[in-house]
């Protein structure tokens, strides 16, 4: 279980995600997601019948990405897209492409060194 | 004589209240992430739009203020069937029944309750509620170093304040101040702080046990005026242990909830669970853990429903409702506990939601009170002891 993000062959973030409890093979998983057609494990069929599709901005932009293993990925990941929104003024593409519910998003009162970059 | 029988009214609630848990929140948290504590938008407004019907809407709300008014001995016997779904201990029913104010805005001027009660209880604005700082929360009349110092017609307030849940989202909070240093908690002053005030700054998320974070705040040079100071000045801590005091039941309550679901999912699998040719509830071993179950059950509700009793009735509660916020909290954290041993591996993963529970129940052993403070409270009680001594 953990966070990851997602970022184009520019390195600007195009979607923020979670591997949560009921993700297929977790954090692998969901990253294989993202890279599976690029990227062979062996030649192996990894998709595994209850993991979704990936989003076609990620299947088409998806260049890097970086995550952190976090049992209580949930409110990491809403922390995260906190920061990114309050230094952007939005989500990343992907997240308003995905269909996943996002909870209301709070504000901080700073920005970080990314803020008002398109990072 | 005491009687220990609902009324066909508390019946008529409790019924739908359990009826709405059961055949909609449930069925959609299948879909939701185990740890999520929202439902999307739109399936919100659907079931506000079905309470709403229900005439149980804003349920705990006093009848002049538009809420159905129930007492605090049904809003008890509610919290029991609110919180029996996944998310249901730190977000019953997903909050679809309406977020009550906090208790301390009916004691607001009628200015304030124009601009931050009536709104809370119309759904419009959200609020926090600012005690504990990083210097302690069991012990608030010490432990606030918060300062504010009178300015003309403002108050200047200079400090921070810890584990604020939904800080981060609220229009406004409720914060305690030292306004008299010389005074102990006499000089200690409530404050209506509207969240874009100039100086009141989110400065983190902290992330805790549960899938639902809190919030370090820091107030520099915020200036509040006069008219913002709820009640009167000096007499915050008194309206924070009267709001505690009372909300600490039905919160308690909230635990049993839980602790009843996890309990009758072990009954069902201990009865079709077999090992060595026989179901699970055929084991003495098993069977003991049931009954504890049980025994801790019935222990915290009754705990619970004689501290709202006593409260309703105007009575001393102090007592009572500490007790019934140690017993039914600490009883439900071995109630879901041993669930999870019933169920085995099973019982660890997140399939089911009994994983959450453990986790959450955890928190609810220091939130509100530790179990040693309410202890110290209690004891205070027994042995005529005078707060602060």
């Amino acid at each position: 279980m953990g966070v990851f993000e997602i970022a184009d062959s520019e390195q600007k973030t195009i979607y923020i995600g979670k591997a949560s409890g009921k993700s297929p093979f977790g954090l692998r998983g969901e990253l294989f997601l993202c890279f599976g057609e690029k990227t062979d494990f062996d030649g192996k069929n990894w998709i595994h019948p209850k993991m979704g599709q990936p989003l076609p901005i990620i299947q088409k932009h998806a260049a890097y990405f970086r995550y952190e293993v976090n049992h209580m990925y949930y409110s990491r990941w809403i922390e995260i897209l906190t920061r990114f929104n309050e230094d952007h003024g939005r989500l990343p593409t992907g997240n308003l492409e995905d269909p996943e519910v996002i909870p209301e998003l709070g504000r901080y009162h700073w920005k970080t060194k990314e803020s008002g970059t398109e990072n | 004589m005491v009687d220990f029988r609902i009324s066909d009214e508390q019946k008529f609630i409790i019924d739908n209240v359990r009826r709405l848990i059961r055949e909609e929140i449930r069925p959609l948290e299948e879909d939701l992430d185990p740890d999520a504590f929202s439902l999307p938008p739109s399936e919100k407004d659907r079931l506000v739009s079905m309470v709403k019907e229900m005439g149980l809407y804003q349920m705990d709300v006093p009848t002049e203020y538009g809420g159905a008014g129930i007492d605090l001995v049904t809003r008890t016997l509610v919290a029991e069937e609110l919180s029996q779904h996944r998310a249901g201990l730190y977000a019953p029913a997903y909050g679809v029944f309406g977020h009550g104010p906090p208790g301390q805005l009916y004691n607001a001027t009628e200015e304030q309750k124009e601009k931050y009660l009536w709104p809370v209880i119309r759904g419009e604005k959200s609020a926090f509620f600012g005690l504990s700082e990083p210097s302690g929360g069991s012990d608030p009349a010490r432990a606030i170093k918060t300062r504010g110092i009178k300015d003309g017609d403002d108050w200047v307030i200079n400090g921070g304040k810890l584990w604020n849940s939904g800080a981060d989202t609220a229009d406004f909070g409720i914060v305690y101040v030292r306004t008299d240093p010389s005074k102990g908690r006499d000089g200690i002053s409530a404050f209506l702080v509207d969240t874009d005030t100039p100086g009141f700054r989110v400065e983190r998320l902290v992330q805790v046990l549960r899938a639902h974070y809190t919030t370090e705040l820091s107030f520099t040079d915020m200036r509040i005026p006069s008219q913002n100071l709820l009640g009167e000045e000096g007499k915050g801590f008194a309206l924070a242990n009267d709001y505690l005091s009372m909300q600490r039941i039905p919160y308690s309550a909230t635990g049993l909830g839980v602790a009843i679901l996890a309990h009758e999912m072990a009954m069902d699998w201990a009865k079709q669970r077999e090992t060595f040719g026989q179901p699970l509830a055929n084991r003495q071993a098993i069977q003991w853990m049931l009954v504890d179950n049980e025994i801790d059950i019935r222990t915290g509700r009754w705990a619970c429903l004689q501290a709202a009793d006593l409260a309703q009735r105007g009575e001393p509660f102090r007592f009572e409702s500490s007790m019934a916020k140690l017993v039914a909290t600490e009883g439900a954290g071995r109630v879901v506990d041993r669930s999870m041993q019933i169920f085995g591996g099973l019982g660890m993963s997140k399939d089911l939601p009994l994983e959450r529970w453990y986790r959450e129940l955890r928190i609810r052993r220091i939130g509100e009170g530790p179990s040693e403070v309410q202890r110290i409270v209690m004891a205070r009680d027994l042995l005529n002891i005078r707060s602060g001594s």
